[in-house]
Parts: C-alpha cells; sequence; structure tokens
C-alpha cells in the first residue's frame, strides 16, 4: 500500500507545471524516504530530477518500494481538476495497475477521486556525480525568468559568464545582441532579492533557450533559484520545493566543434 | 534487396528493439549512409511529373538533386553525415544481380508493352522498375559532395558492412540504410527513413541490435543464420520456410547444419550445393577498409565551384544553390547541442532488465527441451 497526502494540492500543482513541458512520461520511485523522479527529454539534452521527501508530506505511507510509470500530461490533466485549496491525497496498491488522486476540498463537503492507468516504461537511469562547481550563484527566480525570456527573443541560446563581479547574460542573432549582467548584492538584507556569487573559477557556458524557457516554469515554486556551474559540463538548475525537497534540471552545454576543423 | 522480412519479424518478436524519433533528436550524431541505397531512393522518387528531373541534354539530374537538399536538410539539423558508396558486389551477389536484370529486362518488356497500349499510369510504373543506379550516378554524387564538404568513402565492396564496422569502431553513430542487413553485418544501430522526404512526415526508425539479439533470444553467428534462411542477397533460402518457422528453427537447433541434419527434406526441400557457409563467412568477415584508417573530415563547402557545378550543365538555380551553400556554412559555424549521456553514464534501469534476463534464461531451457520459444513479453505479474 502506498499512500502520500498534501494539504497544499497547489504543491503538486506546480511541480507538474514545472516538468510537464520537458517530459512526456517519467517514472515515480515511491520509497519509505519519499517519492523520487529522474527523466531525461525525448533529446536527452536535459533531465528533470524532482525529489520530494516523505516527511515533508502531511501523511506518508509506502510498504513497499514502488516504481510507478505515469504519462505527465494525464497527470498534469488531472491535477488541474483539483481546487488550489484542496487536500491531495495519492493511493496506490503494491504491485499496482493504476494509481488514485484523491482531492478533498477544504470543509469536507466534496470529494473527487480520480484513478489513471499506469504505463510500462523501460527508462535509462543516469549516475550523477556529486561534484563541487566551480561557481554556484543564487538569485531571484522571477529574475532569472525574466532574464532567460528577454534574451531568447534574440538568440536561439544564451551564453552565461561568471566571474567574480557578477554573472553576465548575453544572447546574440540576427538583429543584434543582447547583455544582461548582475552584480552581487553588497548587503543582503533580503535574502530572496539577493544575488549571491559563489565562485572558485571563471566560467562561460552557452545553453539552448528552449530548455531554459521550460525550466523556469518551476519559478513559482521558489523565489530563489540557484544555478551551478562549472566548464564543459551540464548546468544544474535547482529550485527548492518549500520544506517537502527539491527540482533540479541538468542541462548539457552547447558545444562548439573545433575538432573538425 | 536485404533480407526479407526482417524487419518485421523483428516488429513482431522484439518490438522494444525498434524506436522511433523525429530527425532533430539526432543534432550532433556523425551517421554513415548507405549512398548506393539513397540515391536509388532519389532516382525514384525526386522528379516532376513523373518524370526524372533532366539537364538540356537529357542527363539526369534527380540523384544531384536529392543529394544537395536532403543532405542540406540534414546538415541543418546538425548531423554529421558521411555517405559510403559501394565497390565491386561479392561473387556471391552474382546470382542476386543476375535476378535483378533479369526483372529489369522483364519490365523493360512490359514497358513496351504499355507505351504501345498508351497506358500512361502503367508507362510510369515501369519506368520505375527500370531505375538502376549507375556508375556516373555515384561519380556526380561524390564530386558534389566534394564540393559541399561533406566526407564519403569508397567500400572496397558493400557498404553496409563498411558502415557497420564504421559504427563498431565507434566512429559514426549509426548507419543509415533502409536494407536490413547491416544489422547482419553486427550494425549496432541502423537508422531507416532517415533521406525520406520531409514532406512525408516519417519518424526515423532506429533499430538497436543488441536489442533485437535480445529479444529474438541469439547471439550474432545464430541472427545471421536466420538471415540466411529468411533470404539474403548471397545464396537462396530453403523454400517453404517462412519467417516464423525459421525463428522457430533456429531457436531449435542453434545453426543451419543442424537444422539441415534435422529437417524434414521431403517437405522443405534444401536447394542443391546449398553455398550458405560461404554467404555466412561474407557477414561474419566482409572485406571492409579498416576504419582505424578512416578519417572523417567535415569541410567548408565550395559556394562557387557548387554554382559552376550545378548551375552550369546541370541547370540548377543560382538562388536556390547559394541558398543551400549558405546554409551549409551556416550549420557548420554554430555550437551543438551537448548530451546530458555523454556527461554521465547509463545505468541501467533497474528492475525491468532484470527481469528479462530471468526470463530469457527460462525460455533458452524450454528450447533445449525442444519446444518453440513463445512471443516474449513482460513475465506475468
Amino acid at each position: 500500500m502506498f499512500e502520500a497526502r498534501l494539504v497544499q494540492s497547489a504543491i503538486l500543482k506546480k511541480v507538474l507545471d514545472a516538468i510537464k513541458d520537458l517530459l512526456t512520461e517519467a517514472t515515480f520511485e515511491c520509497s519509505d524516504s519519499g517519492i523520487q523522479v529522474q527523466a531525461m527529454d525525448n533529446a536527452h539534452v536535459s533531465l528533470v530530477s524532482l525529489n520530494l521527501r516523505s516527511d515533508g508530506f502531511d501523511k506518508y505511507r509506502c510498504d513497499r518500494n514502488l516504481s510507478m510509470g505515469m504519462s505527465i500530461a494525464c497527470m498534469s490533466k488531472i491535477l488541474r481538476c483539483a481546487g488550489s485549496e484542496d487536500t491531495v491525497t495519492l493511493r496506490a496498491v503494491d504491485n499496482p495497475e493504476n494509481i488514485t488522486f484523491i482531492f478533498e476540498s477544504p470543509n469536507k463537503e466534496k470529494l473527487a477521486e480520480y484513478e489513471m492507468k499506469l504505463i510500462n516504461m523501460d527508462q535509462e537511469h543516469l549516475g550523477i556525480p556529486e561534484t563541487s562547481y566551480s561557481c554556484v550563484v543564487k538569485m531571484p527566480s522571477q529574475e532569472f525568468s525574466r532574464i532567460c525570456r528577454d534574451l531568447s527573443q534574440f538568440g536561439e541560446s544564451i551564453t552565461f559568464a561568471c566571474s567574480k563581479e557578477g554573472i553576465k547574460f548575453s544572447a546574440s542573432g540576427d538583429y543584434g545582441q543582447a547583455t544582461v549582467k548582475l552584480a552581487q548584492t553588497a548587503d543582503a538584507d533580503n535574502e530572496e532579492e539577493a544575488v549571491v556569487v559563489n565562485m572558485q573559477e571563471p566560467v562561460k557556458l552557452t545553453f539552448s533557450c528552449r530548455y531554459l524557457n521550460c525550466f523556469i516554469k518551476a519559478g513559482p515554486l521558489c523565489a530563489q533559484v540557484q544555478l551551478s556551474m562549472s566548464n564543459d559540463v551540464p548546468l544544474v538548475c535547482e529550485y527548492k520545493i518549500g520544506d517537502i525537497g527539491h527540482i533540479r534540471y541538468y542541462l548539457a552545454p552547447k558545444i562548439d566543434d573545433d575538432e573538425e576543423n | 534487396m536485404g533480407i526479407l522480412g526482417l524487419a518485421k519479424l523483428i516488429a513482431d518478436i522484439s518490438p522494444g528493439a525498434i524506436r522511433e524519433q523525429e530527425l532533430k533528436h539526432y543534432f550532433g550524431r556523425k551517421v554513415a549512409i548507405d549512398a548506393s541505397m539513397c540515391l536509388y531512393q532519389f532516382l525514384i522518387a525526386v522528379r516532376s511529373e513523373g518524370a526524372q528531373l533532366t539537364s538540356v541534354d537529357g542527363e539526369t539530374t534527380s540523384h544531384l538533386m536529392g543529394t544537395f537538399y536532403r543532405t542540406i536538410r540534414l546538415v541543418e539539423q546538425g548531423i554529421k553525415p558521411v555517405y559510403v558508396f559501394d565497390g565491386k558486389p561479392p561473387d556471391l551477389k552474382g546470382g542476386e544481380l543476375a535476378k535483378r536484370a533479369e526483372r529489369r529486362d522483364e519490365a523493360q518488356k512490359l514497358l513496351q508493352a504499355a507505351e504501345e497500349a498508351g497506358n500512361a499510369e502503367d508507362v510510369e510504373k515501369f519506368n520505375r522498375r527500370l531505375v538502376k543506379v549507375t556508375k556516373t550516378h555515384a561519380e556526380e554524387a561524390k564530386q558534389l559532395l566534394q564540393l559541399m564538404g561533406i566526407p564519403f568513402i569508397d567500400a572496397p565492396c558493400e557498404a553496409e558492412a563498411q558502415c557497420a564496422a564504421l559504427v563498431k569502431a565507434g566512429k559514426v553513430y549509426a548507419t543509415a540504410t533502409e536494407d536490413m542487413d547491416a544489422l547482419t553485418f553486427g550494425c549496432n544501430v541502423l537508422l531507416r527513413r532517415l533521406t525520406f522526404s520531409e514532406a512525408r512526415k516519417m519518424p526515423i526508425q532506429e533499430f538497436h541490435f543488441d536489442k533485437v539479439l535480445e529479444g529474438l533470444e541469439l547471439n550474432h553467428n545464430e541472427f545471421i543464420d536466420l538471415c540466411i534462411m529468411l533470404g539474403c542477397d548471397y545464396t537462396n533460402s530453403i523454400k517453404g520456410v517462412g519467417p516464423k518457422r525459421a525463428i522457430e528453427l533456429i531457436k531449435t537447433h542453434r545453426s543451419l547444419e543442424k537444422i539441415i541434419e534435422n529437417l524434414d527434406t521431403k517437405k522443405f526441400p534444401v536447394p542443391e550445393d546449398w553455398n550458405y557457409k560461404q554467404a555466412r563467412l561474407l557477414f561474419q568477415e566482409p572485406e571492409i577498409t579498416d576504419p582505424e584508417t578512416i578519417d572523417l573530415k567535415w569541410t567548408e563547402p565550395d559556394e562557387e565551384g557548387l554554382i559552376k557545378y550545378l548551375c552550369g550543365d546541370k541547370q540548377f538555380n543560382e538562388e536556390r544553390v547559394r541558398n543551400g551553400a549558405k546554409k551549409l556554412h551556416k550549420a557548420r559555424n554554430t555550437s551543438t547541442q551537448g548530451r546530458l549521456d555523454t556527461f554521465f553514464k547509463v545505468l541501467s534501469s533497474p528492475n525491468p532488465l532484470k527481469r528479462k534476463v530471468e526470463d530469457s534464461k527460462t525460455t533458452n531451457k524450454k528450447n533445449k527441451k525442444g519446444t518453440t520459444g513463445k512471443p516474449r513479453g513482460r513475465p506475468p505479474k
């Protein structure tokens, strides 16, 4: 038996909004410690790693480890049926064929149940090594979303250049160029609005706008986003999900080919 | 052509070995293209009002048109194509080639008849059957590729074998061909429909050889024997043995030798002097150039050269050719998107795979006892 209850269904709604553009389907691994999802997009350029700890749920029970393949589009549709004040409960039996979503209104007068078929999936699982990154930048997630949206009008990719002073985002295309520089916040009174750069070595990396614009869908989950970068390795873009867990996006950088020149 | 009914057999028995992907997901991949196969496609498909495209003197240009535009389409998606041309056909292919010539003669006759009868539909049909890729076509295509800055390789013998060797050596990601025998040669990844027209909107089919073997529960040598039974270009097959029976036989007996020993030859006459051993050897040790000695280089396109070559006698539209050259140039100078699997190692997915291995073991045991393999699926829960 697996059961997980969240008083705020809004959190789960936002999580789904944050992954539904990248993934069509994903395996949810449920264990005693919580729910985990690791999945790549079809092109294997980006990876979503979602972690919801069991202690973050209002009620959590998982007798046997389960891995449940779910259609993200379908799950997103179901969650749209939940009111934002509703309590949501996920429930499945051991060896499940289906998963049930139960939505309860705050005054307990309305109870809705949605059952979704699980899918069989053969997914590749990636081993992600623990690395220390050359630059770790924390900034307001709204600011990051804005920069990605603005710069993607100029080109297909954005270059992130990080140094002691701060971080510079730039894009260029047929119309011209665009650059946005963010300096490190001098006195961080308000933690949520601060830009903090933690740098060992300067880095410069280029990433595709298409994927960045999917990542920023997680903005509503958290006021701050953390970007971890090292030269020539994938970017990690992390949003905390309240007290319950986090969502991490990995994105492979663009590479200049000079081997053939 | 290729192996008779192999694609269907794989789709039936081992659907997990086939994946469909959109073209745009192949960015950054190097792909070896079976040139003869795709020139043939172009000669058949690139037509206007049913007739091949020609220059002023009536020389065919369909193959150049196809090579030029479809290569650009691949390059624009960030794919790095390398074309592999056939060398001399292996001796064993003589029979197959004679058969093809015969069919062509027949088509010629039918064409004449149709022309006399004035049946336009039939004329077109038989016209297409007469299509043959000649030396000149190949030479012209090579000249064009050179100007486009796309590498090509002359295989000493069969192009599919050379492609497979390139894949095995890790020089390219996959072989693009419609012929399934690239798998028989041991090519790990085979792409079909890569050079199809965009208008057909067909996703690319990706065959993974290791998964094919896993799904069919065969090793490479057994797979080769299976292909010979299905019908390949190099030798005859046993009459009356279709795909279904062929897979049953190979699973029970595990080699052609044993199959012949145990087969009821009255019901299924084995061809006289059946040279399946040579055919098998041809698949196991084909004549190829050592892939390590091959250096693949993609270079800048020669715009003026292209104009001179295509817009002179061949009468291509200059503006379009210039546009094409620009696209080639631009694609060369944009950085390619990296892939996560090059940074992080793929750990095999935990549970389902383990179950599969156990499953195949048990069915193997059953096979030894003489029963036949049942279609695989997930083990019952």
